[in-house]
């Protein structure tokens, strides 16, 4: 049998997976500190990076183990969804996301993290959430033709570069050790650290 | 006493927040990362995608609007789709309940750590007013950002990036260099 | 930061770093390489095990057949000008991917069956079961579900065969004719149908995946 084993997310089984990867997912962002929104923002500020830690080492993490799940025939990439590409709508719309996490401070899944421990802003955020979608919704006939610019389909680095999965993998892991190293060396040097937090 | 207080006894220049006294540090933001990957491998293998949150917040949103005007929220290109028995029914389901999950989980980790409170994350320059309203005002931006680039942290940064997406790459790349040049704007806020 | 948890993560980057170099020489992941049984698949073609006829896919349909999926492979827009009834429009490309479960059945048509030809032999390749192509794709079902003809001198036997096309054909809004081009039901218009003459089976069931975060 290979993985991915159910086929479809609905019922009982795929929303019990949703419960509980979620379960996990938000405790996990609130061990980290990311449910604080000073926390997060410090990431942009040059005084926290909490962010990046978490994100690659995530990142990283779930790379290796499709990588290396589908070399061993356990799992089937082909039937893992991977989001499609649309080149301009997706940078355009990064650099709007980047401008609001850092006015925000919490993104959409640390904004539920946060409300649920109790941050007034937390909830500020998920109801700005909501009206900025109502508000793109609204707005479509005049950015629907950035919306579904420049396609790519379903595009990823090997085949992009065509190389190898396992150069891009080894690449990437290269890549966020590089970046832990170099942050921790400034974090050191800046003495980020008074004892208990990090 | 608050994590204000620790943070004015710390060097002007370093605005980090630090937990109150009985509360528990936080976990190392690397071993919560592996264990966040662990969490995303677990939704790849078992339900063949990965997770999700401004997804789950359209639904939400269409479903309100729907309440109230649903000629509106049927006919809109963008919202139509989220309606029950549209093209995207079960993943929408999914991701809410996702969410409800993230909510839940935040809470019991913030509960046990004694991280639970009601309050007001913010920089010291600020009022608690005006950091909901940049709270808003920064969600809405991150709204419209998420539904034109498909995706938010969860859905494109981590999802999209695990499996090696030219497009979440880009949106990675995108959103952490715009947040640096736009972060001297909102020096007041933090610190 | 306790003296634990720096030790903790030079293990785990030691791990990284170790699995990450060892995927840069084993190289190469994914749907690309595939084991394939090429004996055996062309055995299944010789044994005509690899189609149905549309009347086949026809009756299927009409009897609920569980677990079905018919599967379009042309351009949207082809798609959405007409297609078989409860067919969905994947793309070659897109049955790379697509999530096929072990106890669905699927079927693959295309304009002249040869691009469905080739849907059939990736999936099969994937290891998908259960899946058929119409050999001679829409041009078979729109002539021999649609508008089945009854030749001029058939024999009792054709003309039984006849009734039962005829009838198959009627379920789905066609129009049976005669082999002078009259229809048999009597109707001036033979024109083959629209997407609209299936009243409304077409467009309601198409099931278009779509997938955002």
């Amino acid at each position: 049998m290979t993985l991915p084993f159910l086929a479809s997310d609905a019922g009982a089984a795929g929303l019990g997976v949703a419960l509980a990867v979620g379960v996990a997912f938000g405790w996990g962002l609130e061990r980290a500190g990311l449910g604080n929104a000073r926390r997060l923002a410090g990431q942009f500020f040059g005084t926290d990076f909490t962010v990046l830690k978490v994100l690659f080492s995530a990142i990283v993490t779930a790379m290796l183990g499709v990588f290396w799940l589908a070399q061993m025939g356990i799992l089937d990439p082909a039937r893992v969804y991977v989001p499609e590409t649309w080149l301009l709508p997706q940078a355009v719309g990064g650099a709007l996301f980047g401008v609001g996490m850092v006015a925000g401070g919490l993104c959409p899944g640390t904004s539920c993290v946060a409300a649920a421990a109790g941050r007034r802003d937390g909830l500020a955020v998920m109801g700005g959430m909501l009206a900025g979608i109502l508000l793109f919704a609204a707005a479509f006939p005049l950015i629907d033709q950035l919306y579904e610019a420049t396609p790519a389909g379903t595009l990823t680095f090997p085949d992009l570069l065509r190389v190898p999965p396992g150069t891009v993998v080894a690449a990437v892991v290269a890549m966020a050790l590089g970046a832990f190293a170099g942050v921790e060396a400034f974090e050191r040097r800046a003495a980020l650290r008074p004892g208990g937090a990090s | 006493m608050s994590a204000i207080d620790f943070a004015a006894a710390a060097p002007a220049r370093i605005a980090m927040p630090a937990p109150a006294v009985r509360a528990r540090p936080y976990a190392s933001p690397y071993l919560a990362g592996v264990g966040i990957g662990l969490v995303l491998l677990a939704a790849y293998v078992t339900v063949g995608h990965g997770l999700g949150a401004s997804g789950g917040f359209t639904s939400v949103a269409v479903a309100g609007v729907a309440a109230v005007a649903p000629e509106q929220a049927a006919a809109s290109p963008v919202l139509g789709g989220y309606l029950g028995g549209g093209g995207r029914g079960p993943l929408a389901d999914w991701l809410v309940i996702e969410l409800i999950g993230v909510a839940l989980g935040g809470y019991l980790s913030a509960r046990l750590a004694g991280r639970a409170r009601r309050t007001v994350e913010r920089g010291p320059r600020v009022t608690d007013r005006a950091r909901l309203m940049y709270g808003f005002g920064g969600g809405v931006v991150m709204g419209l950002g998420a539904k034109l680039a498909r995706g938010c942290t969860s859905g494109q940064a981590l999802t999209g990036g695990a499996l090696l997406s030219v497009g979440s790459w880009i949106f990675i790349a995108t959103a952490f260099a715009a947040a640096f040049a736009a972060a001297p704007l909102f020096r007041r806020e933090w610190t | 930061m306790s003296g634990r948890a720096p030790r903790a993560h030079r293990l785990l980057a030691i791990a990284a770093a170790t699995l990450g170099a060892l995927a840069l020489v084993a190289g190469g992941a994914g749907a690309t390489r595939q084991g394939v049984d090429v004996v055996a698949l062309a055995r299944e073609v010789e044994a005509e095990a690899d189609h149905v006829t549309a009347r086949e896919l026809a009756a299927w349909i009409r009897d609920g057949r569980e677990g079905l999926r018919i599967v379009d492979v042309r351009t949207p827009a082809e798609f959405a000008d007409y297609a078989i009834p409860t067919a969905e429009n994947l793309s070659l490309t897109a049955l790379t991917r697509a999530a096929i479960r072990p106890d669905e059945t699927v079927v693959l048509y295309s304009e002249g069956g040869a691009h469905a030809a080739q849907g059939w032999f990736l999936l099969r390749a994937r290891g998908v079961k259960r899946v058929y192509f119409l050999r001679e794709g829409l041009y078979e079902w729109l002539t021999q579900v649609m508008t089945p003809v009854l030749p001029d001198g058939a024999s009792a036997a054709d003309r039984a065969a006849f009734d039962s096309a005829a009838e198959l054909s009627r379920y789905f809004g066609g129009v049976p004719r005669a082999g002078g081009g009259a229809s048999v039901d009597g109707d001036a218009s033979a024109a083959l149908p629209g997407a609209s003459a299936e009243g409304g089976s077409a467009a309601a069931v198409r099931r278009v995946r779509r997938r955002g975060c």
